[in-house]
This record gives C-alpha cells, sequence and structure tokens, in this order.
C-alpha cells in the first residue's frame, strides 16, 4: 500500500466533511498565526532595540562607580566605593592615548517648567562631547558650549518633546525656563533620536556637567563614556582605565563595560521574552491539536462500517492506523501551511504600518511551527487510528 | 477447500455463555456451490464470518486450502481475506465518497498494486459486471442492484478462489435480484466456490448443496435433486422473508 494511496484516501474523508475540516483547521492556523506573528513581533522588538544600541558603535566602554564583583565581604562591610570624579575621568583621558573621547555623565530628574506648563524629566550633566558620542542632531539653537568641565553655566539643551510640551510650536531658543529649582535658558533642541541606550532622548534635558552634578546635590558621576580609537583596542584600553582608577583610588572601585556587552545581555533578555511569547502561543497550538484528535474520534466512529469492510477486503490493522493517522496528519499539515501564509501576511502587514520595527519571524520560529503543526496531527492523530486499527472486523461491519 | 471440524462459536454475557454456533463439522470442496439457510439467530452469519476469516471460533479447527486459520494473526487474516476471500454483502458496503470504479480498486490499493496498473485491473471487473459507464458514479447515485454488481466487481478483483455473499439478494427487487445471482452463478460456473447466507428459498434453490443451521447446530443438508424442492421441504425452517 503506498502512502500516495493512504494520502488521496484520507483526502476525500477530509473533502466529504468539509464543514468540520475546515472548523479544526481554523483552530491549527489561530494557534500557527500566533505563533509566527507574535514570535515576529518579539523579534523585531529584539533587533529593534539591538539596532539601536549597534547604531551607536562598538567603540565604546562605559565607566560606573563601584565594582560589580563580589570580593568576598558585604557590601558596606569593604567601605563604600569612591566616587567616579571629573578628576577621575580627566585622569584617563590624559593618560590613556587612545581614549578619543571621555565624556562624564551626571544623571537625575527635575521637574521643568516654562509658565505655566510642566513635567518631570531626565536630566543628564554632560560635555559637548556627548553630541559626538550618541551622534544627536540639533533641530534648533546649538549644543552644550565647550569651556571648563568645572564651570556650571545655567544652560539647558532639551529633547524634541520636551519642547513642544513646554512651548507648543513657540520658538525655544533663547527662553527661560525652570529645571528643578533652576533658572536656565535654552540652548538648543534635539532633532528626534528616538531611544537609545535605554534613554529616550526625546524626553531628557542636557546641562553641563558640572551644572548637572550640583542638582543632583553629588560629587561622583552616574557614569563616563569613553570612545576607543580602535575596537581591536577596547581590552587593552578597559585594563588601563581601571589601572588609573587604582593608582588614584587605591583600589579597583570602578566597572568597565563594553557597549557589546550591554547589547549581548540585553539581546538575551529579549529573546527570553520570544520564547516566553512563544511557548505562550504553542498552547493554543496544543488546543488545536485536542481539536484535531477529536474529530478524528468522531471520524472514527462515524466510519466505523467503513474501518469493518476494509477490514473485510484485506486491509492490516497497520494500513488502517496510517488511513486515519496520515488524515490527522493531512490536516494539521494543511492548517499549518495555512497558518504560516497567514502569519506570513500578518506580519508583512504590521512591518508595512510600523517600519521602524522591523518584525520578522526567526527561522526557528518558522521550523518549529512546521515541525510542531505536524507533531500535532501525528501525536493527537495516534490514538483516534489506533482506535481505529484495533477495531473487532465483525462488530466494526455491522456499525458497532 | 474448506474444512471445519467441531466449530464452537461461544459469547459471553455477564455469567451466561452463549453459542452462537456448536459442534459444527463440514467439508466444502472447490467450486461448490453452498446455501446456509436457517431463521434469524441460528448463527448462519457467525458461520460466514469465521469461514471469511473475520472472526475465529472459540473451539475447534478450520482449515482453508490446508491451513490451520485459528493459528493465524490478523494481519496473516487480512493477508487472507484480501488474496482469497471476496465478500458481498446484503447492504452493499460501498465507500459513500469514493466513485464506482475507487470502490472497486480498493482492494489493490491495500495489495500494494502501483496506479496505472490498478487503473486497468479495475475497469476490466468493472466491465465484467457492465457498469463501465458508471465508472465515475458515486455510490449515491447507483441503483440498488447496480451497487451490488458494483461489490460484486470488488469482490472479484483479487482473483480470490472463495466468494461469501451474506443475503446478497436482500435489499434488492426481484428483477436486479436475479441478475445478481445469475452473475454469482456464472462466478461460480467459472470455478469459485461460492457460499451464499439467505432466507430466500429460491436463492437457495441454485446452491448445489443447502446447510440448514438451527440454534448454532447443523440441523439438516439438502443436495442433489433435492434441492429444487427445498421450498415445500423446509417451510417450517425457513419461514418467508
Amino acid at each position: 500500500m503506498k502512502t500516495v494511496d493512504i494520502l488521496r484516501f484520507a483526502a476525500t474523508a477530509l473533502v466529504q466533511h468539509r464543514r468540520r475540516t475546515l472548523l479544526s483547521l481554523i483552530g491549527v492556523v489561530i494557534g500557527v498565526v500566533a505563533v509566527v506573528s507574535l514570535t515576529a513581533l518579539g523579534e523585531g522588538a529584539r533587533r529593534y532595540v539591538t539596532d539601536q544600541f549597534a547604531s551607536l558603535g562598538s567603540s565604546l566602554l562605559i565607566v560606573m562607580p563601584g565594582k560589580n564583583e563580589t570580593t568576598g565581604g558585604f557590601p558596606g562591610v569593604m567601605g563604600a566605593p569612591n566616587d567616579l570624579t571629573l578628576e577621575d575621568v580627566k585622569a584617563v583621558q590624559r593618560h590613556i592615548p587612545q581614549v578619543l573621547r571621555a565624556v562624564p555623565i551626571a544623571l537625575s530628574t527635575a521637574d521643568v517648567a516654562h509658565l505655566e506648563r510642566g513635567r518631570q524629566v531626565m536630566v543628564i550633566g554632560t560635555t559637548p562631547d556627548f553630541r559626538r558620542v550618541r551622534d544627536l542632531r540639533m533641530l534648533a539653537g546649538r549644543f552644550l558650549p565647550a569651556g571648563d568641565w568645572e564651570r556650571g553655566a545655567p544652560v539647558v539643551v532639551i529633547g524634541r518633546k520636551v519642547a513642544r510640551e513646554l512651548f507648543g510650536q513657540a520658538n525655544a531658543v533663547g527662553e527661560p525656563i525652570r529645571v528643578g529649582g533652576w533658572r536656565m535658558r535654552v540652548l538648543g533642541v534635539l532633532a528626534g533620536q528616538g531611544t537609545q541606550m535605554g534613554l529616550n532622548m526625546d524626553e531628557v534635558v542636557l546641562v553641563p556637567v558640572a551644572t548637572g552634578l550640583r542638582m543632583a546635590n553629588r560629587t561622583s558621576l552616574s557614569r563616563a563614556i569613553l570612545e576607543v580609537h580602535s575596537v581591536a583596542d577596547m581590552e587593552a584600553v578597559k585594563r588601563r582605565v581601571i589601572d588609573v582608577v587604582i593608582e588614584r583610588h587605591d583600589e579597583e572601585d570602578v566597572t568597565v563595560i563594553t557597549q557589546e556587552a550591554v547589547l549581548s545581555s540585553l539581546s538575551s533578555i529579549l529573546q527570553v521574552l520570544t520564547l516566553v511569547v512563544a511557548g505562550i502561543a504553542a498552547i493554543s497550538l496544543t488546543v488545536a491539536g485536542i481539536g484535531i484528535m477529536n474529530v478524528m474520534l468522531v471520524s472514527v466512529s462515524e466510519r466505523t462500517s467503513e474501518v469493518g469492510l476494509l477490514k473485510a477486503l484485506g486491509a492490516t490493522r497497520r494500513q488502517i492506523l496510517l488511513i486515519f493517522l496520515l488524515e490527522a496528519v493531512l490536516l494539521s499539515t494543511a492548517g499549518g501551511a495555512i497558518g504560516l501564509a497567514l502569519g506570513w501576511a500578518v506580519v508583512e502587514l504590521g512591518t508595512a504600518l510600523y517600519p521602524a520595527v522591523p518584525a520578522s519571524p526567526p527561522a526557528w520560529a518558522v521550523g518549529a511551527v512546521i515541525g510542531v503543526s505536524f507533531g500535532t496531527g501525528t501525536l493527537f492523530g495516534v490514538l483516534p487510528a489506533w482506535r481505529a486499527a484495533r477495531l473487532d472486523p465483525v462488530s466494526a461491519l455491522q456499525g458497532r | 477447500m474448506i474444512h471445519l471440524e467441531d466449530v464452537w462459536r461461544t459469547y459471553r454475557m455477564g455469567d451466561e455463555e452463549l453459542h452462537a454456533l456448536r459442534e459444527v463439522t463440514e467439508e466444502i470442496r472447490d467450486g461448490e456451490h453452498v446455501a446456509i439457510m436457517g431463521p434469524s439467530g441460528s448463527g448462519k452469519s457467525t458461520l460466514l464470518n469465521i469461514i471469511g476469516c473475520l472472526d475465529r471460533p472459540t473451539r475447534g479447527r478450520y482449515r482453508l486450502d490446508g491451513r490451520e486459520v485459528a493459528s493465524l494473526d490478523p494481519d496473516e487474516l487480512a493477508e487472507v481475506r484480501l488474496h482469497r476471500i471476496g465478500f458481498i454483502f446484503q447492504s452493499f458496503h460501498l465507500v459513500p465518497r469514493l466513485s464506482a470504479l475507487d470502490n472497486v480498486e480498493l482492494p489493490l490499493i491495500f495489495a500494494g498494486m502501483p496506479p496505472a496498473e490498478r487503473r486497468k485491473r479495475g475497469e476490466e471487473a468493472l466491465d465484467a459486471v457492465g457498469l463501465m459507464p458508471w465508472a465515475g458514479h458515486r455510490p449515491s447515485e447507483l441503483s440498488g442492484g447496480q451497487k451490488q454488481r458494483v461489490a460484486i466487481a470488488r469482490a472479484t478483483i483479487m482473483g480470490p478462489g472463495l466468494l461469501l455473499a451474506d443475503e446478497p439478494t436482500g435489499n434488492l427487487d426481484s428483477r436486479s435480484g436475479h441478475q445478481v445471482l445469475e452473475m454469482l452463478s456464472q462466478l461460480n460456473a467459472n470455478g469459485k466456490t461460492l457460499l451464499v447466507v439467505t432466507h430466500d428459498p429460491s436463492v437457495a434453490r441454485r446452491a448445489d448443496r443447502v446447510v440448514v443451521l438451527r440454534d448454532g447446530q447443523i440441523v439438516r443438508r439438502v443436495e442433489g435433486r433435492s434441492v429444487s424442492d427445498l421450498a415445500t421441504l423446509f417451510a417450517e425452517d425457513v419461514p418467508a422473508p
């Protein structure tokens, strides 16, 4: 008995019960569409975020105060970490020639207000090089002025959204605003940049680093970004930075991470998210599988006398098993194929509507869907098929 | 050659044992035409099922062409049914969604014959029962007589030596019933062993031999010329259908 013949026979049974076939197909299709589109969304989010990071270049090092490793003692017992100061950053730039730019950053939050409009924003205290490192563009006005890092001028560069919320369509450059308790003058407005490194640059304000430190009422920087000449030097520079800090602080109390490390951990977090979403979607595929089993059980009991006849004609148990199993597999695989096509269409539609998110189902998800929908038919088809194969020919012929 | 020796078929109904067949000993030679008669519940169909290898005796021996059938496993029994036995049922048992030709070809599919050869054999078999013009029709588009002729084509397509017919004319009018019986007689004349279970004396009268069952036992055997007097002989055993 050829598989092709069994397939043809199974297909005639499915065609005969169009409505039932259609309904159980829909179950599989929904499950597959869910898996394809949701994993595509997760994958799109992952790529969107990692692309954003990658666009910043991979030649950046981030220096953060505090040692991010256990040294055997409890936090506090070893003493609080020393500040990461502006002097430290200057020293790093001075002693390590491979460091192209060293950018100090002091983060805080504050209320900004202009006339009666206000909101809370993230305040980034930094230096003019921040613009180069982050590749920021200006919508209007100019960026923070060059000059002594210690000098905290009352000037501010505001994100696009902040400008829109405080000034509407009106010109913001040159206008006074309040940041925290401070009166400042707006130097410029950033062009739309979207989210970078977890910060939406449209919703921040930038001030000179000394101003930022004073506003945060701190002496320690939040971090420093170092741009290195060549990617090949990254590891060497990382070690040199730690050496410089040890020399100044007498202990290793900073953490230096590469852009790469941030990127890969973020990427793996989002990948887990995609997997979780895929798992949830897979549940609907399982439900669809149970639907198939149901349909096949009904099909077997409806066609009991047909099974009896096939047995009388000389079909073996294996052949009967194959007939019903292939019917289930045909059903689930057809559902998988239709679902894949439909899911693809959903993803295409999504990317057409939101081109910023490069949604596309990962290859593993497509492979898994094909495998799972085939496997679903097999798994949930076995019981009904086995039941058919085991029927006693005499009672089956009588339809019992 | 069919050889039954002290065959019993017992069903267990709770604590009771129900003997559908008891002490059946019978020999049917190749090429014979035998009718099995008896009131309903007398075990005719059970006997036919055992001879047709759909069922196995609870006790006793059944040899088909010298092979002990009781010892065969389900797949070997399927093999015997495929190659040696053709079934014809009262209710035709055609697969409703398949065309007449596809129905006839079913046993060839189980035998693993390639499609081209299958088609040729199927068409020959359908032509032999005069239904080639209806090859593409579904069973629902055929008359009762035509359905039974499709079933005969299907039963004979593997060239079995033994044809088993269970009330083959039970659902047919007398004209198409006659046609079907003629066809079966012709197959018997061409050398096939023919076993017909029937209520109908006019069907049984065509046989060389009649075996009468009652309560699972063979109560009478009629042979030769006496067969034609059957209606009068067994009026009390065989109620009119």
